[in-house]
């Protein structure tokens, strides 16, 4: 592709979160998780370190905010001055939010982390210059920089453990920011089969990492673009529209039954994660 | 042209044979034929592997004891990642994180490798055959009962196997060994339930009140009981949307998950229950005579008291339960943990009988129609007799496996003073934890994922399953074997006749599941059709019928007045199970570590978690280090300032502070059983967990806590991040 060609032709080339005359194509990778089933386990967690080669980094470098899990769980408490947290605890599973319009990626010098034609937000770590502009300028602290060269780092992947590595997915290196790709091998194998036979990939035919291990089947991921998915049910019933940056139902006089809502969507991102809302009993 | 005939081809040939004569003649009489055997096209590659594409084998996950079907991805030969087997009814394709960390107890760098001889304090390399040979050879002058066994829960045919070789050595002495095993609930169970483990119907009762059962996170089956969760949660369920009532001293997982979550004061749970029973019967409930009588004194007034509960709080509960049938009533490691606590077990499983509970969310498990196999279940006890006989000399040769009491139980029995009456101590290990430090002879053993065998979980989540466990790749380190390999190998040194038929355990497994093929449901399938189908399902459904519940709870129940504030050590110390560290025998897997706490965010460590009044009172704050001394000892940790638990209490991990295992698990924090006081459950004998009294003291140190929880502390900061909605403003029925 010319540089001619890229500029005559930017907004079709740019996929950003979709105008009216330019909608999705054939997929938008989308997620829904009810945090009402939500148990904050840490299941999905360490399902992520599993399928993505994420390293261990130990102590100290925990201490110093260089975990790298790409799914994380977060723990709130209620802020109303109670004595006892007598409604439990609240927990939220938090991992790359797939923007529409990601403000990672304006700011990147290099044009490392791009929006995919499937609705990803992409790192292409060998463009990657870690300049962590991108990082900077995440408001859900979801992009994760490799400070240390881990995979010759004692301890991290001593020898046996290596054969544990998923070979579908790279052991990134020294100085490149990475972060939750909605299980990017997974999906890219799934439409891969379902074009050898001329088809679209089914609801349910692909499941990322974090939603196949949940015990309690808190999260769903799908094709919105296929109205008939789960996912894309979902966000519908609970008039979530991906591409409105205020939803309809919050703007009523009457508060909205609905559960559904999107993580700092006054910030216009366009998150393309769902969460529902938690349910607590007024009878107790 | 070359005119005498001899083309390209065969002039390269003839040149070929030529170089490798020359080549060869200096290396006697080899053959270019020799070593061809060792090499292997890639196209005839092991028949279960595609290149670049993974394949999935059927197993049995063995983090814990719940017994989850596995389907791990196998690529050229090396086992990558579990998932869940979908088949299985324990777990429908569903995996917890202590499951997904399994690949690395199989690709663990710091695993046993050869079998290890103690000459001093060293171990030294010997071979199996010296290993078995000498096993044979301290047996020699031994009588039966002088040997003994200490294992973990065992079942399937391991199980039959380990039996037949205590047999043949006339050994009665079989001690089943769980550190946090709920064996005060099952004994409470079987009371008043008629069955040890019912069947619990989470997913039924619209309300479910817990006292201390954290059934999501570490109590019995926990990814089970998540899923039964999930459906109870489900505004579209034609009960509606479950409410759950958690009583406890100290946040569990479940707790955190609770619609309402009662701190309650510690050991005071059978009381609460008795309180509710008669605040049912003041709300209108019928409630039968003798029940009605026993839990007349439990007056709101005094229950509040006692419990610390307020009386406004058990109406509501009372009234919940009244209108909102059928229920269900769970009593969990926190309720069961005292020198009372079958009376609090029993009591509460009253409240189930009051609320007409029993046969509608609490039914009769399927018999396993082969006792034989079934779980052998452990229990505290087992390690507290045990050490009993290792007190008065009477143990000769131990046998170890799959448990380690150095470790788990209380310091203050002294275990590892009394093992060194034993003259030989044979432990099998995956890893050198700190009882196989002890051992004379320590017998290295193959992962779970490259092992054969069958298992029988205990809770039998949808009718029995026979688990299979199979290998899902070849041995990592050569000289490791399967437990049950050896245990027949050591029969045969007494019983050779009757176990030369089979060469080893996968042979021994094959034929025994074959010989009950009919009752198996393969009545006339080929033994070949029939034995692969098993494996590639990797579990057997058994037919079997239900189990009857009978008796019913009796009122004797007698539940000591409140205990006096003991001046020297005010506070009780709750030892926590976590979701990820369990007993600890799984702490040198470097996921766990790194997964932090989900209540506290901690990682890498211990804590002590203490109540923001206490913590107030005592002048700590978060970071800093105490001393935390009970009768039988004390700890150093870091304090963490957490609101989720009673001022009464405070609670530390348990599992963690190992003194070996390996490098990701080496002094990560302290191990709480080295403050636990051994005091014992009066009705079974089992060690009272929370039982221990313990001071808390500073020591003037500090450190910054190694957290997930950022500088907020859990504080939104007026931000819409994890959002929440009273359950009267949200319409769940039309959701998806």
């Amino acid at each position: 592709m010319s540089v001619t060609n890229l500029l005559e032709n930017w907004s079709k080339v740019r996929q950003a979160h979709p105008v009216g005359d330019a909608p999705h194509a054939e997929y938008k990778w989308a997620m829904a998780i009810d945090l009402d089933a939500c148990s904050g386990c840490n299941a999905c967690s360490v399902a992520c370190y599993a399928e993505n080669n994420l390293p261990v980094v130990g102590k100290d470098k925990y201490g110093h905010g260089q975990a790298m899990h790409w799914m994380r769980i977060e723990r709130y408490w209620d802020e109303d001055g109670r004595e006892t947290p007598n409604q439990g605890a609240q927990f939220l599973p938090m991992m790359c939010q797939q923007c529409e319009a990601a403000p990672c990626e304006t700011v990147c010098p290099v044009g490392a982390t791009n929006h995919t034609a499937d609705g990803l937000n992409s790192q292409v770590y060998n463009r990657c210059i870690g300049s962590r502009y991108c990082s900077a300028n995440c408001p859900y602290k979801v992009r994760y920089f490799n400070w240390w060269d881990y995979p010759t780092t004692d301890n991290v992947w001593p020898a046996e453990m290596t054969q544990q590595l998923n070979p579908d997915v790279t052991v990134r290196g020294k100085g490149v920011m990475e972060k939750c790709t909605f299980c990017v091998q997974r999906t890219y194998a799934a439409k891969n089969t379902a074009r050898n036979e001329g088809r679209l990939v089914r609801d349910g035919e692909v499941q990322t990492a974090c939603q196949q291990a949940c015990p309690t089947n808190a999260i769903s991921f799908g094709n919105m673009a296929d109205a008939e998915s789960k996912v894309a049910k979902q966000w519908e019933k609970q008039k979530v529209e991906l591409a409105e940056e205020e939803q309809n139902k919050d703007n009523q006089v009457e508060p909205s039954a609905l559960r559904g809502y999107r993580i700092f969507e006054e910030l216009r991102p366009y998150p393309s994660v769902m969460y529902l809302e938690r349910v607590r009993e007024s009878a107790v | 042209m070359i005119e005498n005939g001899i083309n390209r081809r065969d002039f390269l040939k003839v040149l070929g044979w030529g170089g490798a004569t020359i080549s060869l003649s200096g290396c006697g009489f080899t053959s270019i034929e020799n070593g061809k055997e060792t090499v292997v096209s890639y196209v005839e590659f092991n028949e279960y592997a595609l290149p670049g594409i993974g394949v999935y084998f059927n197993s049995t996950c063995a983090q814990c004891d719940a017994g989850c079907g596995i389907s791990g991805r196998v690529r050229e030969g090396r086992v990558l990642k579990l998932e869940g087997n979908a088949v299985s009814s324990v777990n429908h394709g569903k995996m917890c994180g202590l499951g997904q960390a399994g690949v690395q107890a199989h690709y663990n760098p710091d695993r046993v490798r050869e079998p290890l001889l103690r000459t001093g304090n060293q171990g030294e390399a010997i071979t199996w055959d010296k290993a078995l040979g000498l096993i044979n050879e301290k047996l020699g002058g031994v009588k039966g009962d002088e040997v003994a066994f200490l294992t973990g829960g065992v079942s399937g045919h391991l199980k039959v196997l380990l039996k037949n070789y205590q047999d043949a050595l006339g050994s009665k002495n079989h001690y089943v060994y769980e550190a946090v095993s709920p064996s005060v609930v099952r004994a409470a169970n079987k009371k008043s339930y008629g069955v040890e483990m019912p069947h619990l119907r989470l997913d039924r009762a619209k309300v479910i009140v817990s006292f201390g059962a954290d059934f999501l996170g570490a109590w019995v089956s926990p990814v089970h009981f998540s899923q039964q969760y999930a459906q109870f949660r489900k505004g579209t369920r034609p009960e509606g949307r479950g409410v759950l009532v958690q009583i406890e001293s100290k946040m569990t997982l479940t707790g955190a998950n609770a619609d309402r979550w009662i701190a309650i004061r510690p050991g005071t749970e059978g009381v609460l229950a008795m309180g509710i029973i008669n605040a049912l019967g003041k709300a209108g409930l019928a409630i039968p005579a003798d029940v009605a009588a026993a839990s007349k004194a439990y007056t709101a007034e005094r229950v509040s008291g006692e419990t610390d509960v307020s009386a406004e709080q058990i109406d509501k509960l009372a009234h919940l339960l009244k209108t909102r049938t059928p229920s269900l009533v769970l009593a969990g490691g926190a309720a069961e943990g005292y020198a009372h606590g079958s009376q609090n077990a029993a009591a509460i499983a009253m409240l189930n009988h009051v609320l007409g509970n029993v046969g509608k969310t609490i039914e009769a498990p399927s018999r396993v129609p082969f006792p034989q196999v079934e779980a052998a279940v452990g229990n505290r006890i087992a390690v507290q007799a045990l050490n009993d006989q290792l007190a008065k000399d009477k143990v000769k040769v131990l046998f170890v496996y799959g448990a380690n009491p150095v470790h788990t139980a209380p310091a203050a029995l002294k275990l590892k003073d009394n093992l060194k009456k034993a003259a030989f101590k044979v432990v099998l290990a995956n890893y050198m934890d700190e009882t196989a430090m002890e051992a004379d002879l320590v017998l290295p053993l193959d992962s779970w994922l490259e092992d054969w065998g069958t298992s029988v979980p205990e809770y039998r989540a949808e009718g029995v399953q026979l688990n299979i466990t199979q290998p899902l790749m070849e041995r990592l380190h050569p000289d490791t074997r399967g437990a049950g390999d050896i245990f027949l190998s050591l029969l045969k040194q007494r019983r050779a006749e009757e176990y030369k038929k089979h060469e080893d355990f996968y042979a021994y497994v094959r034929a025994s599941v074959l010989s009950i093929k009919n009752a198996l449901g393969g009545m006339g399938k080929d033994d070949d059709l029939f034995w692969d189908e098993t494996l590639s399902q990797g579990l057997i459904k058994l037919p079997g019928a239900s189990a009857a519940l009978s008796a019913k709870a009796g009122p004797n129940i007698s539940l000591p007045a409140s205990a006096a504030i003991d001046d020297a050590y005010p506070l009780r110390l709750i030892p926590y199970v976590t979701p990820n560290m369990r007993d600890g025998r799984n702490a040198n897997q470097p996921w766990l570590q790194e997964s932090p706490d989900p209540l506290t965010t901690i990682v890498w460590d211990s804590w002590v978690e203490i109540h923001p009044v206490t913590a107030a009172r005592l002048g700590v704050e978060e970071g800093d280090i105490v001393e935390v001394t009970s009768r039988s000892g004390t700890i150093k940790t870091q304090v963490y300032v957490f609101p989720g638990i009673h001022p009464d209490a405070i609670s530390i991990p348990y599992g963690y502070g190992h003194q070996a295992l390996g490098r990701y698990a080496k002094e990560v924090g302290v191990n709480v059983a080295n403050i636990m006081d051994q005091i014992t459950d009066k009705e079974t004998g089992e060690l009272a967990f929370n039982e221990t009294r313990v001071k808390v003291s500073k020591t003037g140190k500090r450190v910054i806590i190694v957290k997930e929880e950022g500088p907020a502390g859990g504080q939104q900061m007026g931000k819409k991040i994890a959002v929440r909605k009273s359950s009267d403003k949200v319409d769940l029925s039309k959701e998806v």
